[in-house]
């Protein structure tokens, strides 16, 4: 299976959940008890290598899934279209009136000493 | 034209304590910028045509809060009548939180600033570094105006600076915003950065201790949905993975302007704003003027920024070339490559391979597990009951 079609098969998974509940159920994929599972609890260092081709491979996903011209069957299949529609408009400005902003591109913030919130008022 | 995104502003130098490592080099000095300065500066910036609909301005690099109310109430009103009637201007405090009484509430609430709180955790990891002058510690305090600010439903986030102790320690970390009714978190890690050599960089598991560290809280906040509802770190990394292709992306740090920072005295600065008050063998300082004598729009111009751009966009390309994760960093903090290696034009810091790399590790390795759910469904599932909007 090509790189693409893993991740949107993983993806039609969790689209469908929303932004929040994306967030939820990744975070429940992290193993627990860390101390008790050391090889889980470390960075893959065996994949570094692939980590670029691996995010081209998610942004792939994620463009077909976002474009309605795509017609293949993982994202006809998946619904896929729809579940991009709904996240994006959660993720996006003046979507779901996340109060720190949201999740909307290009606005992410890198500087570490301040919280992005741009659109708090607007949305709160 | 550059296009100016954040204004990073320092009402005075001064804090009113003494954390063991901070990065501001002048912080007993009292001074507090002149209403005449704030004058210059946003008379300027709405009359350079570098904006767009939104600006943010930042009030930090100084304790904030020791300037008074009275101070910010004159400032918004200054910047309120100078703004273009369609621009929004959006305010941001980053405090200690020692000095948050009633008054300042109410000042937040009315004025709609977006507070943000550093605390590092449960008393015994905030004071082994937040202290005062004669070495106490603050938590006391700054929880105390943290309940306050609830107690006034004022809404805030808070930024912890991660130790190697409270790295080891996600639980009681975890365990300790929820007690306080903490829902937004942010995580920093102690960095090098101007005269401060971070301990926890000395550590040769760093990274490994961050990732089990932001692994295990991401895990405990899926367990207990609610409680924290935002996780900096783990959202931002979600944000830079997934995403199309050809989503705007951009680095505001290496984008000249982008960040706009002005000291108490007027003095200009841009790309990472900790550059503002440090000084390099190599640049001298890193001014390129001061809004009181000289025009801002001319400041694209300037030598030394010139050389500044020149060797930061140099590094950005080292990045671009080297490093496998640079589409989620996009060539990382100036101001890292300076402290930790000596110069701009160099590429991997302790701090991105920290704070960047092992995040994005991070949703990788979940995304890759939930391909391994053998469940044998199409996707995973949900493991708890929950409402979603879809």
């Amino acid at each position: 299976m090509s790189l693409q079609k893993k991740y949107t098969k993983i993806l039609s998974g969790i689209l469908p959940v929303g932004v929040v509940g994306a967030s939820l159920l990744l975070g429940s994929t992290v193993p627990s008890a860390a101390k008790e599972h050391p090889a889980s609890s470390q960075p893959s260092a065996a994949d570094r290598d692939a980590v670029s081709q691996k995010l081209a491979a998610i942004r792939e996903a994620v463009s077909a899934a976002a474009d309605p011209a795509n017609n293949d069957a993982e994202t006809r299949d998946g619904n896929l279209h729809l579940a991009w529609g709904n996240w994006w408009n959660n993720w996006g400005w003046g979507g779901w009136g996340r109060p720190w902003g949201g999740w909307g591109w290009p606005n992410w913030n890198n500087w570490r000493n301040w919280n992005n919130w741009n659109n708090w008022w607007r949305n709160w | 034209m550059p296009k100016i995104e954040l204004l990073v502003i320092q009402p005075t130098p001064f804090c009113n304590i003494d954390c063991r490592y901070c990065y501001l080099p002048n912080r007993n000095a009292k001074a507090v910028v002149a209403p005449a300065t704030l004058a210059n500066l946003f008379t300027q910036v709405f009359a350079s045509g570098w904006l767009e609909d939104s600006l943010s301005v930042v009030w930090h690099a100084g304790e904030p809060m020791v300037v008074p109310i009275g101070f910010y109430r004159d400032a918004f009103q200054l910047i309120d009548r100078a703004k273009p009637r369609e621009l929004t201007v959006t305010h941001s405090f980053q405090t200690n939180g020692t000095l948050i009484d009633d008054a300042w509430c109410e000042f937040f609430a009315e004025a709609h600033v977006n507070l943000g709180v550093s605390i590092d955790g449960p008393k015994l990891f905030h004071d082994r570094n937040r202290r005062t002058r004669s070495g106490h510690g603050t938590f006391d305090k700054t929880i105390a105006g943290i309940r306050r600010l609830r107690r006034h439903n004022v809404t805030f986030h808070v930024i912890s600076v991660l130790s190697a102790v409270s790295m080891a320690a996600p639980r009681e970390m975890f365990d300790f915003y929820v007690e306080e009714g903490i829902e937004r978190v942010c995580f920093n890690v102690e960095e090098s950065e101007g005269d401060h050599v971070s301990q926890s960089f000395a550590d040769s598991d760093v990274e490994g201790a961050y990732y089990r560290f932001l692994g295990e809280f991401w895990r405990l906040s899926s367990a207990m949905p609610g409680k924290i509802k935002f996780i900096r770190e783990v959202e931002h990394a979600l944000q830079q993975v997934i995403r199309p292709k050809d989503a705007p992306f951009s680095n505001q740090l290496v984008e000249p302007f982008a960040i706009t920072s002005m000291d108490w005295a007027g003095n200009i600065s841009t790309f990472s704003p900790e550059l503002l008050g440090l000084k390099n063998a190599q640049y001298g300082d890193f001014l390129l003027g001061n809004i009181n004598h000289d025009a801002l729009v001319e400041m694209p111009q300037r030598g030394n920024l010139a050389r500044m751009l020149k060797d930061i966009q140099a590094g950005v390309a080292m990045c671009r070339e080297r490093c496998e994760y640079f589409s989620v960093c996009g060539g990382g903090e100036p101001v890292n490559k300076l402290a930790e290696n000596g110069s701009f034009v160099s590429t991997e810091t302790t701090y991105c391979r920290v704070t960047k790399m092992r995040a994005t590790d991070l949703v990788l390795d979940a995304l890759e597990r939930v391909q391994q759910s053998p469940s044998g469904r199409t996707g995973p599932s949900l493991p708890f009951e929950m409402s979603v909007r879809v």
